[in-house]
Parts: C-alpha cells; sequence; structure tokens
C-alpha cells in the first residue's frame, strides 16, 4: 500500500475534498468518497480499504483527479487498491452477472480459437497491414446487447471509412480482449496475459498503427501496454484521430445535416486529452452544440469496466440524456462503444422522467461519420 | 517657513523605485522624506496598485482608497519624488552607488503638463473599451483615467482603441482640450537617470479563473473573481456599491466564496497566496453589512489566519456576521439555465457529506501571480526570478530585501505572497537598505 | 480681521453626493454671513480639488477655508498642505465631517442627510471664523539611535541604522545578543543550521564601529521626546545615561509554556524550543513515533491570536525527526495547517517525506494520558470521523509565541501602547506596521506579533527605515496644536501633569510676587513638544487655567451656538 501511494502522490493529499466534490459517484451514493479511500490508505488502514463495497464504485473516470490540487493520480490510485483487495480475495460486483469478465479470462487462454471476423466478409480487410483495426469487444457485444443497440455497427462504419480513403486494416482473426476490464478490476494477472497476446499478435501484423474504436482499447493499448510495446514505434490511435487526418490529408468530406452534440468518453478525454478531434469530424459533419458539462468537465456514462451498474448509473445516464436534449440538438453523438450502450440502455428500460426530456437520437462517431461519407 | 538646512551637508543621491503599489509607494516616500531623490517609475498611467482598486481592508474594514489615497497625494506632492507613470524600465547599467537607469516613457498622446485633468475629453470620447480598473465589469473611453484617484491627475489615451490612432478619423479630444495637451503625434521616449540604488516592486496579477472548467467562470454570470465583487461593492465602482446578480439585478440572498482558486494547487500555482483567506472574511462581512438578508459561506482549506488580529477577525465574522466556514474545496459549480442560480458541490469534509449548496453568486478567490513581463525585467536588471516568478532573494532566509545583484532590492508581493503590512514594512525595509548604499 | 471664507463641498464620488444633495448644500453655504466662495468638487482631495483651493485661495482673498468631506484623520494633513501652499497659516483651515458623520449614517434618508450637512457645514463656518494662526515648531534631533533589545530584528535595525552613518546603542537584557536566535537547532525553509547565523550577525553589530552594545543591560527610565530622548539604563557595570534621538523597540517574545496542557511536564512531552535544544545538544533518543500537537495554548479563549510560525517550526521539526529516523512514524496533529506563502513547498516537502498531517476537532481537542514514561494520544480524527490512539516515543506541542513578562513596564516607561494580546500596538495596523502612534518610537519583530527569523528581518529594516528619516532630516516639525497654560489661574494642583498621557505637562517650581509678600509654588508647564493637544488637561483643569490652541471655548461654543440657524452669527476673532 506504500508503494501505491508514493506511486500515485496519494501522500500529497491535503484532505480538501475536491475530490469527492467533483465525483459523480459521490453525488448519489453516500458511502463512497475519494477522499475517505485516500485518508483511510495514509492512515494505514488496509483491511478497512480491501472489505469495503464501495472500493469497486468508482468509475475511474479522472473527474476528480483532473483537478486535483495535490495532483494524486486517483484512478492508478483506486486501480493499486483494487489490485490489492483482489489479491487478498475480494472481487468487484460486475454488471451482467460476471459474464463479461468470465470471457474476458476465457480469451487469456493460449490455444483458444474465436470465429470473430463475420461481421467484416463484405468489406477490404487483411490479416497483415500498415494500419491495424483493433475491433475490441464489439463481436461480444453485438450478441449481448442487440436488444437495444447494434455495437458491430460501428466495427463497419470503421472499416467502411478506411476503405472509403483507400485503407484496407488488419485485423485480427484471434485478438484477444484488450484486458481494460480486468485491469480495472484488480486482476492484473489476466490482464498481464491478455496484454502478451495481443501485442504478440499486433507485432506480427506488420502494422506500424493501430486504430480502435474504443477509448478503453486505445486507452489500454497506449498506456497499459507502454512497456510491451515501447521499442516497437506503433503509433496507437483513436478512429476519431484517424477520421480527423484523413479529412486534413485526404481530402475526406462529409453531408452536413442536423444539429449534434457530443458526449466526451472518460477515456478519450480526460485519460488521454483526446478532445479536438472527435469535435473536428462531428462539426463537418453539422451544426455542434455543446452540453453544458462538456470536454474536462463532461459527465461520466455510469459505468466502467462492467464494474458497477446500479441506480446511480442510472440516475447519471439519464441526466446525461437530459441535458443533450437540452441543447436542442437532434443527435447525441458519443465515439465509445461502451458509453452508447450505457446511454442506449438507460431509455430502453423503465425511465424515471418523461420520455420527451431524454428523447433524442444516440450515435457513434464512427456510425454517424460512415452514413453521412460525401461521395460515397 | 524658516528653510532650515539639512543635518548632513552631502549631496543626496537619487534612486529608483520599480512599481507604484503600496510598496513602492512607500519605499518612495521613506527614501524622499530622508531627503534623496526618488523616480517612482509606474507601467500603469496611475500609481497606486492594487490597494487602489480594493473597497475594505481587512482586519479594521478600513476604506482602502481612503487610506492609500493620501500617501498616493503625498507623492505627488512631494518635492523629491518624481513619478513617471505609463513608463517601463528599458536597461540598466553600472553598479550598485552608481547605476545608470532607461526608462521608456510610453506616448499617453496627452502633454502631462498641460493637462488639467478636467475630464472634458473623455466625456465626449465615442470610443468604449472594456473597464481593465473595474475587473471589465463597465466600460471607459478610450482617453482616461484609471480612477477619480489616480496619480498623477493626466489622461491617456489608450491608442489600441483609439479611433483617430487606428483610423486617423475623430479627433474630438484634441478638440474639445481647452489646455491643448492632447499630442496624437506623441511618440515614446526614453530617459536617462542616475541612481544610486533600485527596489523593485512590481507586485501582482490575477490568476485566470477560466482555466479552471469546473468553476464555470466565463461561462456563467453570477460566477465572479473577488477582485470583481471588490469593485462592485465599493462606492465608487461600477455599480456603486450594489451587489448585483445578472440577469436580474438582485441583490444575492447567499453567496460562496471559494478559496484557494488557482492557488495551493500543483496543477496550477503550487504557493498560497496568503491573502485570499482573509480578504473572503473580509468580503463577507461586506456583504453582511450592505444586506442584512445576505448569507455568505466560505469554503476554505485551511483557514489560514496568520496575520495580526486575523484569527480574532475570522471569529468576529462568525459570531457578529454569521459567515458560514465549510472546510472543502468545491469540486464542481453548475447553474440553473433557467434562473442562473448556481449549485456549489462539495464534500463537507469535517461532516463528510457530499452536498450541493444552492447560491445566488460564487465568488473566486483567484491566486495573485507575479505581475507579467518579471522575467524580462529581470534580465533587464540582471537578478533571478524562481519558478514561480518571483524575484529571488540573496539569501532567502537573512536577506529577504535585497535581489541576487548587489543594488537592487525587492519589496512586496513580487518577493513572495504577502498583504498589505507586509509589503508597507518591505517597502520601507527595501528604502533601509537602499539608503544604506546611498548613504556609503 | 474679517473672515474671508471658502467652502469646499465634496461629493467623494457618490460617498456623499449619492446621499447629500450636494449641489443644494453649496447654495445654502453660499448665502451665510462671511462665506465669500462655496464650489463643489467630485474628489476634493484629488488633484483638481486641491487646485481649486489653491486658486480660490489667491483669487476670492480667502482667509479661512472649509472643506466637507471625509474625515480628518486621513484627509486633514493634506488640505492643510494645500492651504499653505497657497499662502495661508494651514490652521486657518476647518475640515467638516459629511461622509462617515453625515452621508454613510443616513443612507436611506437623502433630505434628512442634506439637511444635516448642512447644519454641520454652518457649525464649522461659526467656528472657522474664530481660528488663529498656529505655528509649527521645529525640534532638532540628537542624530543617533537606541535599540531595545537584541535579537535578530533588533541587531538588524540596529546595523541598517549604523550603515546609514548614525551612533546606534544596542541595549540587551541577556548577556549575550542573538535573542530568540540563540535557542534554535536549525532554522526554515531550508532546514540550515542557527548558529552560524547568528554567528553572523553577532560578529557584524560587533565589528560597526557605529554601535556601541550594552549586554546585560535593562532600560530603567526613558524621558524625552522625538530628537530628544534621554535613557537611563543599568548593567553590572552601574548606570547608563543615553541621549538618542529615536527609539526602537524589538523585546521579542518567548515560546508559551504550556503548563496543565497535553501532559506537559513529562518526559515524553516537550515544546518545539525543548526539543530544538535537545536536537542541538544530542540529547534526543532515537524514537520510533513522534506526535506533534498544534495550537498548544493557542487559538483558544486564553490567548484567541494565531502565532503564524508555530506550523512552519513543527513541519521543520518533522522533517528533522523524519531524516534521522526514516522509519519513524511522525503525525502532526492539527487545526488548519497555516504554511502560507511560498512555506506551501515545504509543508509538500513534508509530505513526500512521509510526515502524517491529521486534523483534530477544535471542539474535542486531542487527549495525552501520561503513564511514567509512556504516553499515549487519542485525538478525533475530524476529517475521517474516527478517534485514532498513537503511543508515541515523543510528543511535541507547537505552543505559541507569548510577550515577554516585561513588556507592560516597558510600555508604562515609553508611554506605547499594548494590543489586547500583549504585544505592542503599532499605529496603524495596515499601513504604519513599524510605528507607533507616538513620534519618534518605532516597533519590529516579535514584539509587535509572532513573525518568523525572515519577517523579523524585514520589519528590522524598515523600523531602521523609519527611525532613520527624522535622523537624516536632523529635525522634525513638532506638533502645532498644543495647550498652553494660564498661570494667573494656575492653583498649581497637578492634576493636568497626573492625567497627561503624553508626559508634557509638568509642575514647575515658581515664586509669585504679590504686593505686599512673595510666595513660592508650582504653576503647570506644558512642553510644546511633547503635547499633542489632546486637550485632557484643558477638560480636567479645575480652574479653567489650560486652554488648548485651536479648540478655545469660545470657538467651541461658536459651533455649539450655531447648530441652531437662527442663532448663527458672524463672529470676528
Amino acid at each position: 500500500m506504500k508503494q501505491i501511494i508514493r506511486n500515485t502522490k496519494a501522500y500529497y493529499c491535503v484532505e480538501c475534498g475536491k475530490c469527492t466534490g467533483s465525483c459523480p459517484v459521490a453525488r448519489g451514493n453516500e458511502f463512497f468518497s475519494p477522499r475517505l479511500i485516500v485518508e483511510r490508505a495514509l492512515s494505514g488502514m488496509k483491511q478497512d480499504i480491501e472489505g469495503d463495497r464501495e472500493l469497486w464504485a468508482c468509475l475511474t473516470c479522472e473527474a476528480c483527479s483532473k483537478k486535483c490540487p495535490s495532483t494524486v493520480k486517483y484512478s492508478e490510485f483506486i486501480r493499486g487498491m483494487r489490485k490489492m483487495a483482489f489479491d487478498s480475495g475480494f472481487t468487484s460486483r460486475c454488471s451482467q452477472g460476471g459474464l463479461l469478465h468470465s470471457i474476458q479470462r476465457i480469451h487469456s487462454i493460449k490455444d483458444l480459437v474465436q470465429d470473430r471476423l463475420d461481421w467484416a466478409k463484405d468489406l477490404k480487410t487483411s490479416k497483415k497491414g500498415e494500419v491495424l483495426y483493433f475491433t475490441g469487444c464489439l463481436p461480444y457485444f453485438e450478441n449481448l446487447f442487440s436488444a437495444f443497440v447494434s455495437p458491430i455497427e460501428i466495427a463497419k462504419s470503421t472499416v467502411k471509412i478506411l476503405n472509403f480513403a483507400g485503407i484496407v486494416p488488419a485485423i485480427l482473426q484471434n485478438e484477444r480482449c484488450c484486458g481494460h476490464d480486468l485491469l480495472w478490476t484488480g486482476d492484473s494477472e489476466t490482464f498481464q496475459k491478455l496484454a502478451r497476446l495481443n501485442t504478440e499478435m499486433i507485432k506480427e501484423s506488420g502494422a506500424s498503427r493501430v486504430v480502435t474504436s474504443c477509448p478503453e482499447c486505445l486507452r489500454t493499448l497506449k498506456l497499459d501496454y507502454a512497456d510491451l510495446l515501447e521499442s516497437t514505434g506503433i503509433e496507437i490511435m483513436h478512429i476519431s484521430e484517424l477520421i480527423s487526418s484523413l479529412m486534413k490529408n485526404n481530402g475526406i468530406k462529409f453531408n452536413r445535416s442536423g444539429i449534434m452534440t457530443y458526449h466526451d468518453p472518460c477515456r478519450l478525454g480526460r485519460h488521454l486529452g483526446i478532445y479536438d478531434a472527435p469535435r473536428d469530424v462531428i462539426k463537418s459533419m453539422g451544426e455542434l452544440v455543446e452540453m453544458g458539462n462538456h470536454m474536462a468537465e463532461s459527465s461520466c456514462c455510469g459505468v466502467s469496466a462492467w464494474a458497477t451498474c446500479e441506480s446511480m448509473s442510472k440516475q447519471m445516464q439519464v441526466n446525461r440524456l437530459i441535458e443533450a436534449k437540452s441543447t436542442g440538438s437532434d443527435t447525441l453523438i458519443t465515439s465509445c462503444p461502451k458509453c452508447l450502450i450505457h446511454l442506449k440502455c438507460a431509455v430502453h428500460n423503465q425511465i424515471p422522467v418523461e420520455k420527451e426530456k431524454v428523447d433524442i437520437r444516440i450515435e457513434d462517431l464512427a456510425v454517424a461519420a460512415g452514413k453521412a461519407l460525401a461521395g460515397d | 517657513m524658516q528653510q532650515v538646512k539639512r543635518w548632513l551637508v552631502i549631496e543626496m543621491k537619487s534612486m529608483l523605485v520599480i512599481g507604484g503599489g503600496i510598496a513602492g509607494i512607500q519605499s518612495a516616500l521613506d527614501l524622499a522624506d530622508r531627503g534623496f531623490h526618488v523616480y517612482l517609475v509606474e507601467r500603469e498611467p496611475s500609481i497606486g496598485g492594487h490597494m487602489a482598486l480594493l473597497d475594505k481592508t481587512f482586519p479594521t474594514n478600513d476604506c482602502s482608497m481612503c487610506i492609500l489615497a493620501p500617501k498616493m497625494n503625498e507623492c505627488n506632492a512631494h518635492p523629491d519624488i518624481d513619478i513617471l507613470s505609463y513608463s517601463e524600465v528599458a536597461g540598466l547599467s553600472g553598479e550598485a552607488g552608481d547605476f545608470s537607469a532607461r526608462v521608456m516613457r510610453r506616448a499617453r498622446y496627452v502633454n502631462e503638463d498641460k493637462c488639467t485633468g478636467c475630464g472634458e475629453c473623455r466625456a465626449r470620447c465615442p470610443s468604449k473599451v472594456p473597464n481593465e480598473y473595474n475587473s471589465n465589469l463597465d466600460t471607459r473611453k478610450a482617453i482616461f483615467l484609471p480612477y477619480p484617484q489616480a496619480v498623477p491627475r493626466v489622461m491617456t489615451i489608450d491608442k489600441d482603441h483609439c479611433i483617430y490612432l487606428t483610423k486617423g478619423k475623430c479627433g474630438v479630444c484634441r478638440k474639445v482640450c481647452s489646455a491643448g495637451a492632447v499630442d496624437y503625434e506623441q511618440e515614446d521616449t526614453f530617459v536617462d537617470l542616475d541612481v544610486a540604488a533600485v527596489i523593485v516592486s512590481t507586485g501582482f496579477e490575477l490568476f485566470d479563473p477560466s482555466q479552471m472548467p469546473e468553476y464555470g467562470y466565463g461561462r456563467y454570470a453570477n460566477v465572479i473573481t473577488a477582485m470583481q465583487y471588490e469593485r462592485m461593492i465599493c462606492a465608487s465602482g461600477p455599480t456603486s456599491g450594489h451587489l448585483e446578480t445578472s440577469p436580474a439585478k438582485q441583490h444575492p440572498e447567499k453567496i460562496a466564496f471559494i478559496q484557494c482558486v488557482g492557488s495551493r494547487d500543483m496543477q496550477h500555482n503550487p504557493y498560497c497566496c496568503s491573502v485570499c483567506c482573509m480578504h473572503a472574511v473580509k468580503e463577507s462581512i461586506l456583504a453582511k453589512e450592505h444586506y442584512d438578508e445576505s448569507q455568505s459561506y466560505i469554503f476554505y482549506t485551511d483557514l489560514r489566519a496568520t496575520g495580526k488580529g486575523f484569527e480574532e477577525y475570522t471569529a468576529r465574522a462568525e459570531k457578529d456576521y454569521g459567515v458560514q466556514y465549510i472546510r472543502s474545496r468545491p469540486g464542481q459549480i453548475t447553474e440553473d439555465a433557467g434562473t442562473k442560480k448556481l449549485t456549489v458541490w462539495y464534500d463537507d469534509t469535517v461532516n463528510r457529506k457530499v452536498k450541493g449548496l444552492e447560491v445566488d453568486m460564487a465568488v473566486l478567490c483567484t491566486c495573485l501571480v507575479p505581475a507579467k513581463g518579471g522575467e524580462k525585467l529581470a534580465k533587464i536588471l540582471g537578478i533571478e526570478i524562481d519558478e514561480s516568478g518571483f524575484f529571488e532573494n540573496m539569501d532567502e532566509l537573512t536577506s529577504p530585501l535585497d535581489s541576487k545583484r548587489s543594488g537592487i532590492f525587492i519589496a512586496g508581493y513580487c518577493q513572495s505572497p504577502k498583504d498589505i503590512p507586509e509589503s508597507v514594512a518591505q517597502g520601507s525595509g527595501a528604502a533601509a537598505r537602499a539608503a544604506e548604499v546611498g548613504s556609503a | 480681521m474679517i473672515p474671508r471664507i471658502g467652502v469646499f463641498v465634496c461629493h467623494c464620488g457618490t460617498n456623499i453626493g449619492g446621499y447629500v444633495d450636494v449641489p443644494d448644500v453649496v447654495e445654502y453655504v453660499k448665502a451665510l454671513p462671511g462665506v465669500v466662495h462655496a464650489e463643489r468638487n467630485i474628489y476634493t482631495c484629488a488633484d483638481d480639488g486641491l487646485t481649486s483651493i489653491k486658486n480660490a485661495i489667491k483669487s476670492r482673498d480667502l482667509n479661512r477655508v472649509i472643506v466637507a468631506s471625509c474625515t480628518p484623520r486621513t484627509h486633514a494633513p493634506l488640505f492643510r498642505s494645500a492651504v499653505a501652499a497657497a499662502g495661508l497659516n494651514p490652521y486657518l483651515f476647518e475640515l467638516v465631517n459629511i461622509r462617515e458623520q453625515c452621508s454613510w449614517v443616513h443612507m436611506k434618508e437623502k433630505e434628512a442627510a442634506t439637511q444635516k450637512a448642512k447644519d454641520l457645514i454652518r457649525m464649522g463656518v461659526a467656528r472657522v471664523s474664530l481660528l488663529e494662526p498656529q505655528e509649527e515648531i521645529r525640534i532638532n534631533v540628537t542624530p543617533s539611535a537606541l535599540v531595545i533589545g537584541g535579537g535578530v530584528a533588533g541587531m538588524t535595525a540596529a546595523l541598517s541604522i549604523a550603515n546609514q552613518g548614525f551612533r546606534v546603542d544596542l541595549i540587551e537584557k541577556e548577556s549575550e545578543l542573538g535573542g530568540m536566535l540563540r535557542h534554535l537547532y536549525t532554522l526554515y525553509p531550508d532546514g540550515r543550521d542557527a548558529s552560524p547565523v547568528l554567528a553572523k550577525f553577532i560578529e557584524n553589530v560587533k565589528n560597526n564601529r557605529n554601535i556601541e552594545i550594552h549586554t546585560s543591560s535593562r532600560v530603567k527610565k526613558v524621558d524625552g521626546y522625538i530628537g530628544n530622548f534621554t535613557v537611563w539604563a543599568e548593567n553590572e557595570k552601574g548606570p547608563l545615561e543615553i541621549r538618542t534621538g529615536v527609539l526602537v523597540v524589538a523585546t521579542g517574545a518567548e515560546e508559551f509554556k504550556p503548563l496543565g496542557l497535553y501532559g506537559y511536564g513529562a518526559g515524553a512531552v516537550l515544546t518545539e524550543l525543548e526539543l530544538e535544544d535537545r536536537l542541538r545538544s544530542g540529547l534526543l533518543h532515537t524514537i520510533k513515533s513522534a506526535v506533534f500537537i498544534q495550537c498548544a495554548g493557542a487559538r483558544c479563549s486564553d490567548r484567541a491570536y494565531c502565532s503564524r510560525i508555530c506550523c512552519n517550526v513543527a513541519i521543520k521539526n518533522a522533517m528533522i525527526l523524519k531524516q534521522m529516523f526514516p522509519e519513524a512514524d511522525i503525525n502532526i496533529l492539527h487545526n488548519g495547517i497555516r504554511a502560507y506563502g511560498t512555506y506551501e513547498k515545504m509543508y509538500r516537502q513534508a509530505q513526500e517525506l512521509g510526515v502524517g498531517f491529521r486534523k483534530y476537532s477544535k471542539e474535542i481537542p486531542p487527549e495525552v494520558m501520561v503513564n511514567g514514561e509512556r504516553a499515549r494520544v487519542k485525538f478525533y480524527h475530524e476529517l475521517m470521523g474516527k478517534e485514532i490512539e498513537y503511543s508515541p516515543d515523543l510528543i511535541v506541542l507547537s505552543s505559541p509565541l507569548v510577550p515577554h513578562g516585561d513588556v507592560e513596564e516597558i510600555s508604562k516607561m515609553l508611554k506605547v501602547p499594548l494590543g489586547q494580546d500583549g504585544f505592542f500596538l503599532e499605529a496603524h495596523v495596515k499601513l504604519r506596521p513599524v510605528d507607533f502612534a507616538t513620534d519618534g518610537i518605532f516597533l519590529c519583530g516579535t514584539a509587535r506579533a509572532p513573525a518568523d527569523i525572515t519577517e523579523s528581518i524585514c520589519q528590522g529594516y524598515a523600523a531602521a527605515s523609519r527611525a532613520s528619516i527624522p535622523l537624516m532630516k536632523g529635525y522634525v516639525q513638532a506638533e502645532a496644536i498644543t495647550a498652553v497654560v494660564d498661570e494667573t489661574k494656575c492653583i498649581g494642583c497637578g492634576y493636568c501633569a497626573s492625567v497627561c498621557p503624553y508626559n508634557a505637562a509638568s509642575m514647575n517650581e515658581k515664586t509669585v510676587a504679590a504686593e505686599e509678600f512673595s510666595y513660592a509654588t508650582k504653576k503647570s508647564y506644558i512642553n510644546p513638544a511633547l503635547c499633542k493637544g489632546c486637550g485632557t488637561c484643558a477638560a480636567g483643569c479645575p480652574a479653567g487655567a489650560i486652554t488648548p490652541n485651536h479648540f478655545t471655548l469660545p470657538q467651541i461654543i461658536a459651533s455649539i451656538k450655531a447648530f441652531q440657524p437662527e442663532r448663527y452669527t458672524l463672529a470676528i476673532a
């Protein structure tokens, strides 16, 4: 624990409470306080932290650490605490009954055989290539959430845009889960296995550039695989960045229509500082109207790493949709498959407010861009 | 009256004071009172610094301008002080006891000797500019006096906004000036001054809180800075001393003061600005004095009431003025788009509860950062500046008034964060150091 | 002389103009007998206002001037000098306060405020007609200073005054110079050793030929006034009598001994200074844990003030302990860490080193339980809502600086005031931090309020600056408004001498020659150099023998009579 305190600079905490005051979870869950977890760690109360179910409530959205006056790396701190708890036998309360985490653990089996490329059969892809499209869990999400959303459309649109720009991306026959969710729920051992399997395949593909749709994959590949990919010089980028650069360098244009607002995913925005690229793309497709809480102040979609989905999550999602609707936009664009799933899930079932207040189309950036390609 | 000869029959040397805030004013007066000739160089059109913009001062609630104006006027009337306003130091050569300083006198397009400060030109000037002396809460004209008590009482033309100087048309001010003081042809000039020692007292400027989007400054109309609050509640300010919410123009009932905005923050300025705890206490007392129904909340981290009488002052604010102290640094301010009321989201650390407090106005007590241009001035003077922008001392512990160059001294906020009495003490102290050089 | 009165009514921006109908007041005043000129100014104190006073004195041949504006405390000197600049005796001027005493207190009753402003000015006009010229006297200054207290502040002040070319007598009651610095082990913020700093100071003072050091000396009596003080002191060699122009009070402060608090007295419980002493003498045994308790005896009902330096001192000492014993658990229990300014950096360094900072609750202060050599500390961690207990090897109490026991004696001797917390009280807390209200006496260091070494040095220089002004000028201008005694009425009772706060009144032996015999008696004498014109003696004199110049009975009565408009008459002096 001392090491985690040291690595995350938690010792700088002056107990000002800005983290907890910023925390979207703490606003609805009176038992959760980012500050108090740090304070308990500083006072050496290891068991107290490990046994606390609220340890898993954190969304690691970095709303707190982005503004922490003492520069405590809070999300890393919580990750460290969770690893510590996990190693002592405590686990998170997985949403989806732990199904997703189980699939992810299965992914760490070396000899696993997957059939996951069916979606790409009408598109131009290859086994090796300059640009690798890291699909992530989209094919699995498609099976799980097809009742209200079609996540695989994101993958399809992504490859469609790449093809349109003359790029034939490599996709991996046996790509594994990036390990993000396990890493953030304390299982760093399995994460390491997944990371090794993926990085080997990425290196084999011969790609110099890896594109992801999912900001969580992006963060994981970029930051958490950094050691394993360090010497390769492979560039990891989000699809919004690639589209934005295609617009600038390859003259790709979009048909303009409608008014849109944009939801910044935590990992793309606060974790990686990518705010402008998706906005560049949206502005070329239509008018962008910002929500009050945007960029660094954006709200989280309410779930992270499939670790938590509670009434608080639903509340956050509904609030976000109300905010989006009140901008007068007809579409809420996001650039994270998980945000998309969570926001759509919120209106799929019963909602605590009048439907008109949250009645806004929700679409992934790549899907919207795929539809709007000019000259397609 | 009979003129008594100076007791010390020596030729008195000259001194250069850079920065005419309260520290520089004190240095200048102390040096001139003992017979040195002082050049007081000020970048703005008037001396007075930030103290001239404050309403009251803690912990006595003395009217700031009322205690400062006599000193400003004393400088003006002093036979041994030359105020070089709207001027900047451009060069320095020589050594302690025998410096030569070059001062750039920026063109103010008004002849200082002819202008009477009557204000006729200002009344007729058609160009309106955001008034930085009122924290941009109202407008001034392109030909202006920073405030009525300005010293020297001489108009200045803001060349970036003067229609004549930018477009070659207008010329109204020259036409109406019966003193013939307006001179569009004026250019920057340089004067060389022989001085024995230099005192640097360039003060501070305010941190821009729009760098902290969580507090909504610039986005939410009722989030203001403490300096804007000072101007509003000051009788000679843009609202004639009335606090007003926007757009309702009503007196705020609930006011939140948020401390350490940009200070004690390793993402912005790591140091404590030393004054925001106390000015927030003062400002909340003033709110209550103006509007009995008002309720102030001060969001603090440590409430650093360390100066003389400060602890007692904070206690009095709580007891007699009902000020509520909340130990927390708020995480976010949100706005109700309809009512424009604000919600301050915070962790009440003492009660360990997250709360949203609805207020009519939120006042950001922003960090005071060393005035811009410090790096350039340090280069010109051959002195050093630290990572936060404060001028460095010969020895931070034992020679807090000496710069790293002999004969150049430092006083006031530009040396390290401090309040008015400490700035005055340093102003006097630096004068003593300079006088030692001048007496050698 | 027929009064030709000029009246200048100030708007003070909206301070007055917003609540008093100033143009109406001016019209009213113009009609008063004796008034030959009346005008209004947005700010009479601004350059143009002052200029119009000067111009009007000349062009309208004014021989009396009234400014109706704000308080004479801040602005009378300014207007007086404007009047003097125009060639009129500055005491033929009267300031009528229509701001603090009118517009500000009647903000909601504009008509009544306007009427009151008229009344006040009319009363002023009645008074100003009777005013007489007063002459300011100049007093020569003995070109030397005497500094009481040989700590950091006093030594700094002495050195600076000496370096400006004046003789300084430095009086220290201890046998060695250094004051508090002698008791410190290291200094913040960089943690350097205190002893070389002290040695350097003492060397500089001793090597300065302008400074005469009097150690083991105590001031016994002080007499005189700015420019001409006589100080009687005493040491082993005998009495000293020193004549000096100015005095600097740098008597310092001492650490409060927290008897009866937090187990103080037990072996494991030390104050910060006691800890420094152990560190310096190398007597500190190995520790596994230590707890610092902040505000031990400060910010409480007995001592309301914050002692400013203790947080920084504790941080410094905690870091020393942590560096000596890296594995030790060091915690500072505080009620707000007040590492103001750039000392915040030191706070951060302590955190980096692993010093713990735990906030206790002011309502439930920490409890120390002593059991022989062992001690336990129990406190309520307010921000976690948990009670926590430590069993440290060492408990350090950060107790406040308090004034020395002899401050009251010094205060009486010098006739300078103490504030409610027992520290010396400066002339103005904001703009005159190192001046006393009494001319010629200055203040610096912890005698004024808790301050650290660096701040004491700054203040030492500041006091040196202020004190050297009269020395360099060679003279001072005394108060013109003083009281005078009519010896024919004086009955020699001595009441005036007993009430004078400035020691200006004394009783002189006089021989009164009557027609048939003469007799010896006492008559009051008021030293014009010391008299501040407060009027206490005049008010108390049973024989009505004392008149305060500028506030004579006829002047005051004329003013009171004029309160009723019909009783206003132009009086001629």
